[in-house]
Formats: C-alpha cells, structure tokens, sequence
C-alpha cells in the first residue's frame, strides 16, 4: 500500500472481466459521497456510468470479475501495465467466484449441457481470480463489496494510508453487534468463524448462516470446522462441502474442503467425486 | 454460606429482607425508569434471552428457561412461570458499560494546523435488572481494569456511576455453570444496589446500598416472612448444589503456567477456530483496538475504540512480524491470561465462571476441559482413609541372596540378587527400591537391570557406610530389597520416535533398564543417541556393553571423559561439560525425539539447553530427580519438591510438569 497519496486527483478506472458488475454498483451507491469522490478522483473509464472512455493509463484501476475466457488473459496483464495501482473488487476478481465451482467439473460437458451451440463459447476450463496473473496492489472482498470498505479505500488513497480492512472473523461483527449466534442457539451451520469480517455481518443478521462470500480469513481453520460440522452436526461429508463450494469456493482453504469432501455440483446435477481441479495455469 | 444471617437470602444486604409480590413488579421497573433512566434487563430475542431496554413486565422472559451444553444454547418453557428462571445468555452487561464501540478523540486540521479534542458521547443513565452474581463478580473485575489507577478510563467511569444495578439471584444453573469453582456465585455477595430473589408468590428483595435502601423504601414491600426468606435461600442453596465444583482452581495459575509446553495447545488449536466469540462472549475480557475514521478530504478524523479479541491476526503484530502467529499461542495467551496472568496483574481471576466462552464457543470448546487436561488438579485426597489393611507387597522387605558381585569403578558395585518373588523382581525401567541391611538405615538404590523371573541388578557408589556395607557383601550373602518403587521412564512416549539418552557418571544405572527396553523392541524406534560423561575412562559404567551397544548401530555411543579431575565446579562439572558440548555441536535434528536425562540438575538444566537447540522441546524431554528419601512411599517428607514427593510422583517427572522449580537453588 502506497504511503502517499497515489496522485493529486488520481486517475481512475473502472473494469470488468467475468462479473454481474454489481461490485461496480457498489460504487454508485455511496450517493452521500459521490460528489466528494468525483471531487477527489478524476473518473475517466466507467462504463456503468459513463460513455466516455479511456486507454488508460490509470493511477488507480478498480478490477472486477475473474479471469473466465482466453481474450482475459492477455488482457490483464495489459491493464496491468497501464496502472499504478490496481485493486481487484469483490468475489469474482478476488477468487474467481461462483463460476469457479466449474473447476471441479468438466468444462466442455458444462458447455455442452448448457448452450445450444457450445461452439460459440469461447471459455476457459477454469475461472480465476486476478491476483493468479497478475499483481494485485489492494483487495476489497465480497459479493458485492461493502460500500464502508470501499470509501475506506478511496480515504486511504487520498491520504496515503494503509485502509483498514480487518481480516478477523466475521463473528466479531455479530458480536459486537449484538447479533445471537445462529450456530449456536439455532444449529444453523455458518462459515463466520472462517470467513473474513467486513459485511457488518449481514447474513446472521437476518437469522442465517454466513455463506463465506467474503472469502476465508487469515488462518482460517476450515479443516477443524469441518471436524466439528462432521461430530456435533452428523452431516454427510458432501453437505458440509456444499457449504464451502459458494463464491469464494476457489479460495483456500475452502478450496480443499471442497476438493476433499466433493459439493460442486456438475451439469448433470450430480456432485464431482473428491477429485483435484484441473492443474493451474498461468501465473501461479 | 451466609450462617450469621439466615433471614437473609442475599449477602452484602442492609436493612432485612423484604417480599414484592409478583403483581407488584412492574412497580419496581417503574421506579427504575424515574429520572429518566433506560432500564436494561432480560426480553427474549432471536431464540435467546439478551439483554436490551424494556419498559414492562411484559417483555420479561417469564416462562421461559434455556439449555445450555458447549457449542449450543436452547430456549425451553418452564412450567412454572419463573420471570427469572433462565441462566446467564449470549448479553454481557459490559455491553452497557463499555459499549462494543465507542469515540475516543476527534482530530482536525484547521488553517494548517492539527486540533485534537476529547469526543464526549452522551452517557446514559441506566437501571440494570436481572444481574446474576457471576455478572456482579464480572463487573468487578473490569472495576478493577478500569478504576484501578494510575490511569481512570473516563467513559467506563461514567457509564458505571450513572447505573443503578438489580441483582436477581440465580434460582437454576446451566451444565456451563461453574460460578461455585470461581468464588463468586450462585449466591449474591456485593455489588448490588438491591437484590431479588425470585420464589413462586414473588420476589424476596433486600438493599446493598443506600440507593438501593431508597428505591426499596418506595415500593409496596412487605418484611419477609421467615418461609419466604428460607424458600429464597433455600433455592439459591439447590443452585449451589446443582453446580458442584467443576474446575479445581487451588494452585491453578502455577499449574498452568508450570504447562506452557503441554501438547495439549497443539492439539487444542486444532480445534479452535480463533474466532474470537469467546473473548467477546467473556463479560471481564476488555481489550479494543483503535481505528480511525477519516472523511475523504482527510481534514477531520474521529478515532473509535471498538471490542477486540486476543484471537484476532493482527493483535501482537509489529512491523517485524506477529507475536503469537500460530493459533495455539492465542489460545494459551487467552487461557493463561484469564485463569493466571490475571491474578499478577489485579489481584484476581478473570474469569468469573458464568460459562458464556462454552456455550457461545461455535465448536464447543469447554474450558473446564482444558484446564483439567492442561494444568490436572494436585490429585485430591484418594477417597477416604483407608482403615482396612491393603495389601501391597512392594511395602514388606523381601530377602534376597547376592549371586554376582562386579566392580565397576574404583568405588561403584553392581550386585546381583535373586530368590526375589514376581513383585519384588518385576518393575518397570527407572525405579529404584530400597536396600536394606539390618542396623544400617536403608538407601534408595536405582535398579540397573531386570532379571525376570526372580531377580534385579543394583548398581551401588559406596558413598557412606550403608551403601559401604551393601557393596561390601559376596555371593552367598543376603540383603532386604522394598521396591520397586517410583514412577518410571515412559518407554511407550518414544514409540515411533528418536531417542536421546544423556547422562554421566552412576546416572547411567538407572538408565539401563531403558537401554535394555529400547534395544528389546529395537524397530519400534528411530534413532536412537547416548552421551555418556565420566571424570576419567576408569570412572565409566558398563564398559563392555557400551561398545556392545553401539555395534551394528543400534546406538549411536558417544562417550566424553576427562584425563583428570579438573573443572571449577567440582569434580563432574568437567565431564558434565564436556558431555553438553558434544550435543552442541552434534547436527542432528531432534523434532522428533523424546530425551531420557540422568544427572546432577545443573548438568541436566544444561542438557535440556542442548536439547532445546535440536528442537527437543520440554514436553519431550523426561528427566530423574534426586533427593533424600527415607522411606520411598510418600510419608517421610524428606524429598519433597513443590507440589511432588520425588519417591512415588517421580523420580522421574516431564520436564514440563516441573515448571520453574527444576535446576533453580535451594528448592
């Protein structure tokens, strides 16, 4: 992270690969902010808000979606070379995202199984996230991102600190919210313990489990928590993968467990055995 | 408890009990809510009794209980339409008195020039209903943190002052509870401004302060017949019963930090998440970070303290790296803190007992357990005396014939004895009996070999005129042997491991039995390592079989002696040297291996030094203790070490049992 400001008004780009783009729309969202950040960014590529485009270069290039389609490829790494800072944004850029449960399945049997004509699909066997191509300066996690972490980032960048973004658990935000357990007074499996904070706990909120689309934490101990799911729970290995196969399912360690315990579901419908995804390529 | 006064259900209490009828409790949440006092207490939310404002009876719990176990609370009905018949749930009351978030400073910069001001949120004057005792404990306990001085944490001050607490004594306890193990409950002992106790007419209410005299005095009360008080303590008397003593706390802050190697952490942080519920779950565990908001132009910035966890990355991180990385230093670091740590820093536990860490902990992690396992309680008396006779044969001296006697140095003699029955003769490697020839008194001899069926091996420094006088006898000659006795090496603790054996001088006599076990189940180890020191070459036991030993690679036989006596620290301090240097300089890696160690301690403190550089850790490392024994049962007192008599806790003890005991002088 940078120590000074990127730049007086920095550039900013807006982009997207494989994604829903409502990380993007994150972005509209902070309509309180909004013209205090045109004040202090110059926007020069937004396509879900502006027509006007740029070939860069960026002082600052927010990247959402993962690596999906060979064009991708080059792509990337030729962003990459027109920015001073690149930050990727949610789920998608971060870990590949949902589309990344395709990994554990047979590429062409999807394409088949879904479009009529697979030969118009030009795909890659396996989704990735950004930061396994090319360097990644920032992170902010999440389908979609939260708008606080986002205008963290943006004040960290006009002042050139390092934002703060935790990556402690998100049963702390429960906590601290008053939130009751839901693991514990309802048995409702939930991924909060192994899943990195900054959602403001939305999902317990509402009486649900967090289904880990921030992405694993720091040392996130998936493997004692599938323990504990197996002991305490008596569920069936492959339900409890089905727990860690969501939209940061290619992340590690979720990424074992679902190797491990199986729960990415194939076209047919049916599970993949405990098989390893396709070996990786690219920049690893 | 309370045996001066037994009208009163509550401790701590002036002015005599009183009884509330149960139609008359919205009388007492009104005057709690004079003065515009938000009143806080018990309402059932999201399947859990938390506490948040109420206003009415209504939105009390009445009829509602819970079930508690680690890892799972469950709301149930009760039958009896008990307002306050649940046990302590998912709400502190820190949550009130040092919020989960809370501004601390605001800076700006103005015409260039940077401002700081202290933020001054509203405090708001509360009236807490339903404090259990372990909560008014907890509530002490970040008293303490707070207000203990030389530094006042300004906004607990406030928030505390301006709350008026209402105790209600527990009447039913949860399998979490153990406020009884932790001295502060069932029973309400102080802390309180007015107490409540809830039998089935009401409530028996008394004052602990004279706020609480106040409100009593204003309420449609009546003093408590003595049914109504005995029904009162009687029912808090049940919880008291009910709980049980669950955690052995005597001596527990030496014995767990007498255990910061135990595997037991390892093996704990494989079960931990590190997610911090508990510590936030804890009503005493009080530690924040700071985090600075910013306004996008960077020209005002309101710094928060917020709740934050021992658990989290991040909370020992310095710019070189973190403190405690790995999960097991967070669990030991929380662990230890609350239950020892504590108590050096204010004088006082810091858990209270309430169970709130087990039952919110996801995965059910019981502290109870953990303790028990980490830091076992000095064994409490085994049952009642035993008037009866028991028979233990190894108390009665056998008589046994010497059939070899062997020189093995100038003054060292290894005598053979036979005619022993199976007790007598059978033990395990690392025991010693007690050898005995009439008129002398008897010596606590190491057995230095087995001989099944009938027989054993001693091996004997004539240091004064008994062992003169037993190293002095012939074949053909009789002895009395008692024994064996003493706990000896754990043979089994090396399985599938590397072996380090260290020892000079006669310390090897007690360490060849274990020699003999290795090399009788050979392929059950891996390496397997001797260092041997000696004054001179002359001064060596069991010569022969060293080099026996090291054929075909069995042993790895690395032997140290001096040509002369030198050395300042006596006569051994050389060899002893000499031996530690060889383990220095050896290269091998002992992250695997399970060290025996015989020797004087300052040679064995030195060893254990050695070892620590090859990855032997404490917990791996077994060492034999000397003191004076007269009696080898327990009884006469002479070789009492801390909490252990040498003579049946050991000789031989896990380095990580001996805390800081080992090696120091004069214990």
């Amino acid at each position: 992270m940078a120590h000074a400001p990127v730049a007086a008004r920095p550039r900013v780009g807006v982009v997207k690969f494989a994604s829903c783009d409502g990380c993007q729309l994150t972005l509209l969202d902070l309509e309180d902010e909004l013209l205090s950040v045109v004040e202090h960014f110059d926007i020069v590529d937004f396509p879900e808000a502006t027509s006007a485009r740029s070939a860069g270069p960026y002082d600052v290039l927010f990247v959402e979606g993962s690596v999906s389609e060979p064009a991708h490829l080059e792509r990337i790494v030729e962003l990459r070379r027109r920015t001073r800072f690149l930050v990727t944004i949610g789920a998608c850029a971060t870990a590949g995202g949902i589309q990344a449960l395709r990994n554990w399945g047979d590429h062409d049997a999807f394409r088949s199984g879904v479009y009529s004509n697979p030969e118009w699909v030009s795909s890659l066997a396996r989704s990735t996230p950004i930061a396994e191509h090319v360097t990644v300066d920032a992170e902010l996690r999440g389908c979609p991102i939260d708008p606080n972490q986002l205008l963290e980032l943006l004040t960290a960048l006009t002042t050139g600190r390092r934002p703060q973004l935790r990556d402690e658990a998100v049963c702390m935000e429960c906590k601290r919210r008053g939130v009751v357990c839901v693991m514990v007074s309802k048995g409702i499996p939930c991924l909060g313990q192994v899943t990195q904070t900054g959602c403001g706990a939305i999902c317990p909120r509402f009486g649900r489990g967090c289904y880990g689309c921030f992405g694993p934490r720091e040392q996130a101990n998936a493997a004692g928590l599938t323990r504990h799911f197996q002991m305490a729970g008596d569920r069936p290995r492959e339900e409890i993968g089905r727990l860690f196969a969501g939209f940061t399912a290619y992340s590690e360690p979720f990424r074992s467990m679902v190797t491990e315990l199986g729960g990415a579901r194939t076209a047919r419908g049916a599970t993949t055995t405990a098989a390893e995804p396709a070996p990786r390529g690219g920049k690893a | 408890m309370l045996s001066g006064m037994p009208l009163s259900a509550a401790g701590g209490t002036m002015g005599g009990a009183f009884f509330l009828p149960r139609a008359n409790l919205q009388d007492l949440l009104d005057l709690l809510r004079e003065d515009g006092r938000r009143l806080i207490g018990p309402t059932v939310a999201d399947e859990a009794i938390v506490y948040d404002e109420i206003t009415s009876v209504d939105e009390l719990p009445q009829g509602w209980g819970d079930e508690q176990g680690p890892g799972t609370y469950r709301l149930v009905r009760r039958r009896d339409g008990f307002t306050f018949g649940y046990v302590v749930g998912p709400t502190s009351w820190k949550r009130f008195t040092f919020p989960p978030v809370v501004p601390l400073t605001v800076a700006s910069t103005v015409d260039g020039e940077v401002r700081f001001r202290t933020a001054e949120p509203e405090i708001p004057k509360l009236a807490f209903l339903g404090v259990r005792a372990c909560e008014l404990a907890a509530l002490g306990v970040q008293d303490r943190v707070f207000l203990g001085g030389p530094f006042i944490e300004t906004d607990y001050q406030l928030r505390r002052r301006a709350t008026v607490v209402v105790a209600v004594q527990c009447t039913t306890s949860a399998s979490t509870c153990f406020c009884t193990s932790m001295e502060t409950g069932p029973e309400v002992r102080g802390g309180h401004d007015l107490a409540l106790t809830e039998i089935p007419a009401g409530f028996v209410v008394e004052a602990g302060t004279p706020t609480g005299a106040e409100l009593l005095a204003r309420l449609p009360v009546s003093a408590a017949r003595l049914d109504q008080s005995v029904a009162a303590v009687q029912a808090v008397a049940g919880v008291r019963a009910a709980i049980g003593n669950p955690v052995q706390t005597a001596g527990l802050r030496d014995r767990l930090m007498a255990k910061l190697d135990s595997p037991r952490w390892t093996e704990v942080a494989e079960r931990c998440i590190t997610c911090g519920n508990c510590t936030l779950a804890c009503p005493t565990c009080f530690c924040i970070n700071v985090t600075r908001r910013t306004d996008l132009a960077g020209a005002e910035s309101i710094s928060e303290r917020g709740w934050d966890s021992c658990f989290s990355p991040g909370f020992a991180i310095v710019a070189g790296g973190d403190f405690r990385a790995r999960p097991k230093d967070r669990y030991r670091q929380w662990l230890t803190h609350k239950f020892a740590s504590w108590w050096d820093q204010f004088g006082q536990s810091g858990c209270v007992g309430c169970g709130r860490c087990i039952t919110w902990c996801p995965v059910g992690i019981d502290v109870r357990e953990e303790l028990a396992a980490i830091a076992p309680a000095v064994p409490e008396p085994p049952g009642p005396p035993k008037f009866e006779p028991v028979a233990d044969d190894r108390q009665a001296y056998a008589t046994a014939r010497v059939t070899h006697v062997h020189a093995e140095t100038s003054d060292t003699t290894t005598i053979r004895l036979a005619g022993l029955d199976a007790v007598h003769a059978g033990g395990r490697p690392g025991q010693f009996g007690m050898v005995s020839l009439p008129a002398f008194p008897p010596a606590a001899i190491s057995i230095s070999r087995f001989l099944a069926p009938d027989g054993l091996e001693l091996t004997i420094r004539a240091a004064g005129a008994a062992t003169s006088a037993i190293t002095a006898l012939r074949p053909g000659e009789t002895v009395g042997f008692r024994g064996p006795v003493g706990i000896g090496w754990p043979v089994e603790a090396a399985y599938g491991k590397d072996v380090v054996v260290v020892t000079g001088g006669t310390g090897l006599a007690p360490l060849r039995p274990l020699v003999d076990a290795l090399l009788a189940e050979r392929e059950r180890f891996g390496q397997v390592r001797l260092y041997y020191g000696a004054r001179t070459r002359e001064d060596m036991l069991f010569r022969d079989e060293l080099e026996d030993w090291d054929q075909d690679d069995a042993i790895d036989v690395t032997c140290r002696w001096l040509r002369r006596h030198q050395g300042p620290g006596g006569p051994y301090a050389g060899a002893g040297r000499s031996t530690v240097s060889a383990i220095h300089q050896a290269s091998w890696d002992g992250s695997q291996a399970v060290a025996f160690v015989c020797g004087p301690e300052r040679m064995m403190e030195a060893t254990t030094i050695a070892l620590a550089g090859h990855g032997v850790t404490r917990d791996r490392i077994y060492v034999t203790l000397e003191r004076h024994m007269e009696c080898g049962l327990g009884f006469c007192g002479h070789c009492q070490m801390g909490r252990f008599f040498i003579c049946k806790d050991g000789p031989v003890f896990q380095l990580s049992d001996l805390g800081g005991t080992f090696g120091r002088e004069g214990i």
